[in-house]
């Protein structure tokens, strides 16, 4: 259980981030959607302990986060970013099981036990890379990356996930399936998500929680159908758009009015 | 599964390990066996066998020059270039995973350099005490490592450009350093100094070799005893801080240890270069990239290397010798260009 008390971020003389709260419930997904330069990364990373605040407090089951030992934060909270970065020839299984990192037993010259592999050959099933194990990374398209990133994160069997843009380089069927692996280990497991997205339709289908962000701070927090409001929006981006319900799920969608 | 797969995309487990060290291990002994036997002198390879396993005592089958060639000569001088080897390939394959970049190897970052200075900075103003070299040695690579990570770190960490960047100017900051040194010194002394400064294994102490096996072997564990956190690293910081490692911990952890590989090798033996980067390369082509076998495979195939140079080096233009490194910079940097043309 993740949450944030009015956290400020400084970078140099300017706030990112300015009395930001959230609470990232069990069994939840939590949008965080806002113009870029919004501050959603910056939160990310501040919900991570990857930045420290100015002011305000992050705690992870009750405890400041400052008081875990780095390694024992990592077994608590994964992280989706964008884009690894790739300049050496590693395999898809190799990067997954970085994911075990922080579970390493620090006798045994940090070899991956046999549940370590066998942690990794499921979330690989899972994200459908199991035929790609052997392939190198930097042979992979950019959504079969992206995949493994998210399968990496699995693997650490954290209870809170933050993901940033996790759909970025994804066809439409693949972002579904992303989307679908978090919501599962949310209803099953009881994890919760914070994602960072662009895209609102995908945050109006899968969150239970969006949080608005703009110039740091927050405009609004609540359900998709309280938050995503052409007025709200609106005021968000500086564009007309069309608020009309999903015909079939009855979510919000939204189409831009240009 | 039947799909075959390259060397190199096989998963690190300790078993593949210890088989492929084990392999590299027997042809180290083999090398350093032809080594012993081959030279101006060629010794008959059962008796000089029989003569080092015994540790000298039994010398029949040779004579007592022979002997003497073996054992005071020849024999400091292939564990000298296995330590220098090891440290070399060993510091240069944590630096390239920690810093992100291929290219990044202890004689292009100018931290051979750093720990040159530190060597003759002991020899012409502290007397040249014996253990006055390597720790200052080991200073100076330290200083240079900082310097270069300081200047390569940007706002967002160190990219490759900004990094070979400051290598450059470490490096030809430290060689004006080491101009205005070398002109402290009497001109009889300068001749050999040239040599050193190219890499030059014929000059070695028993204690210079001593503290260079010495550092070999730690500084190879310790970077070895970092080398899952390192595969981390390989993949950025901030990945790596995610996961949980403790990135400022084994970032000056692997700064030290590769230091003391550095600053002990170049102390006994000058700057030799080229090795860190070409033998950590042909390790990762051949098994792949997880430093857990990287390194300690590293640290063996670069004695071998090392030992093969010297052993070219001493015999090519016989009686007369080249300085080592003059033959490793021969052979490494074609071999890296070949290496760099055929992709990845």
């Amino acid at each position: 259980m993740l949450e944030a008390r009015e956290i400020t971020v400084n970078y140099g003389l300017r706030e990112a981030v300015t009395d930001l709260s959230l609470f990232a419930e069990p069994h939840q997904i939590t949008a965080v959607v806002g113009p870029n330069g919004a501050g959603k990364s910056t939160l990310l990373r501040a919900l991570n302990g990857a930045v420290s605040l100015a002011r305000g407090e992050v705690l992870l089951d009750g405890t400041s986060l400052n008081s875990y030992a780095r390694r024992a934060v990592s077994r608590h909270i994964a992280v989706v970013a964008q884009e690894a970065d790739l300049r050496f020839p590693v395999t898809v299984i190799e990067f997954v099981l970085g994911g075990r990192y922080a579970w390493a037993n620090a006798g045994a010259w940090g070899w991956e036990t046999e549940r370590d592999v066998a942690i990794a050959r499921v979330v690989l099933r899972e994200t459908e890379l199991q035929d790609l194990d052997s392939r190198l990374m930097n042979e992979l398209s950019g959504g079969e990356r992206q995949r493994a990133v998210l399968a990496r994160a699995l693997a650490t069997e954290a209870g809170v996930f933050l993901l940033d843009e996790p759909t970025a380089n994804l066809d439409l069927s693949h972002q579904a399936t992303m989307m679908r692996l978090v919501r599962n280990r949310c209803d099953e497991q009881g994890a919760s998500a914070v994602v960072v997205t662009h895209d609102i339709n995908l945050a109006a289908q899968f969150a239970d929680q969006v949080l608005l962000l703009k110039g740091g701070r927050a405009l609004a927090k609540g359900s998709p159908r309280e938050v995503l409001t052409s007025r709200l929006l609106h005021d968000i981006f500086d564009l007309q758009v069309l608020v009309d319900a999903h015909p079939t799920t009855g979510a919000p969608r939204i189409t831009p009015v240009h | 599964m039947t799909r075959r797969l390259r060397f190199q995309q096989r998963r690190a487990t300790p078993g593949r390990t210890l088989a492929i060290c084990f392999a590299l291990l027997l042809a180290l002994f083999c090398v350093m066996l032809a080594a012993a036997v081959i030279g101006s002198e060629s010794l008959p390879v059962s008796a000089a066998l029989r003569a080092v396993l015994t540790g000298g005592k039994s010398a029949s089958g040779l004579t007592a020059e022979q002997r003497a060639i073996l054992m005071d000569i020849r024999l400091p001088r292939i564990l000298l270039a296995a330590a220098v080897g090891m440290s070399l390939a060993a510091a240069g394959a944590g630096y390239q995973a920690l810093l992100r970049n291929p290219l990044a190897e202890p004689y292009l970052l100018g931290i051979s350099n750093g720990a040159a200075v530190g060597t003759m900075t002991a020899l012409v103003f502290l007397g040249g005490h014996e253990w006055s070299r390597p720790v200052m040695a080991f200073a100076g690579a330290l200083v240079a490592t900082m310097v270069v990570y300081r200047l390569a770190l940007g706002r967002t960490g160190t990219s490759p450009e900004r990094l070979i960047l400051a290598g450059v100017i470490v490096t030809t900051f430290l060689s004006s350093a080491i101009v205005f040194i070398t002109t402290l010194m009497d001109a009889t002394r300068i001749r050999s100094f040239t040599f050193w400064l190219l890499g030059d294994l014929s000059g070695t102490t028993t204690s210079l070799l001593a503290v260079a096996l010495i550092s070999a072997v730690v500084g190879a564990l310790v970077l070895a005893m970092n080398a899952r956190s390192l595969n981390l690293l390989m993949l950025g910081e901030r990945d790596a801080f995610d996961l949980g490692v403790e990135v400022g911990r084994v970032r000056l952890t692997v700064f030290v240890a590769a230091s003391l590989l550095v600053g002990a090798s170049v102390a006994s033996s000058g700057s030799v270069g080229y090795v860190g980067l070409v033998v950590p390369h042909l390790v990762r082509l051949s098994f792949g990239s997880d430093n857990r076998l990287v390194i300690p495979a590293a640290a063996l195939a670069g004695a071998l290397f090392v030992i093969v140079a010297d052993t070219v080096a001493r015999t090519i233009i016989a009686p007369r010798e080249l300085p080592v490194g003059a033959i490793t910079a021969l052979i490494g940097a074609p071999l890296f260009i070949y290496l760099l043309k055929r992709g990845r």
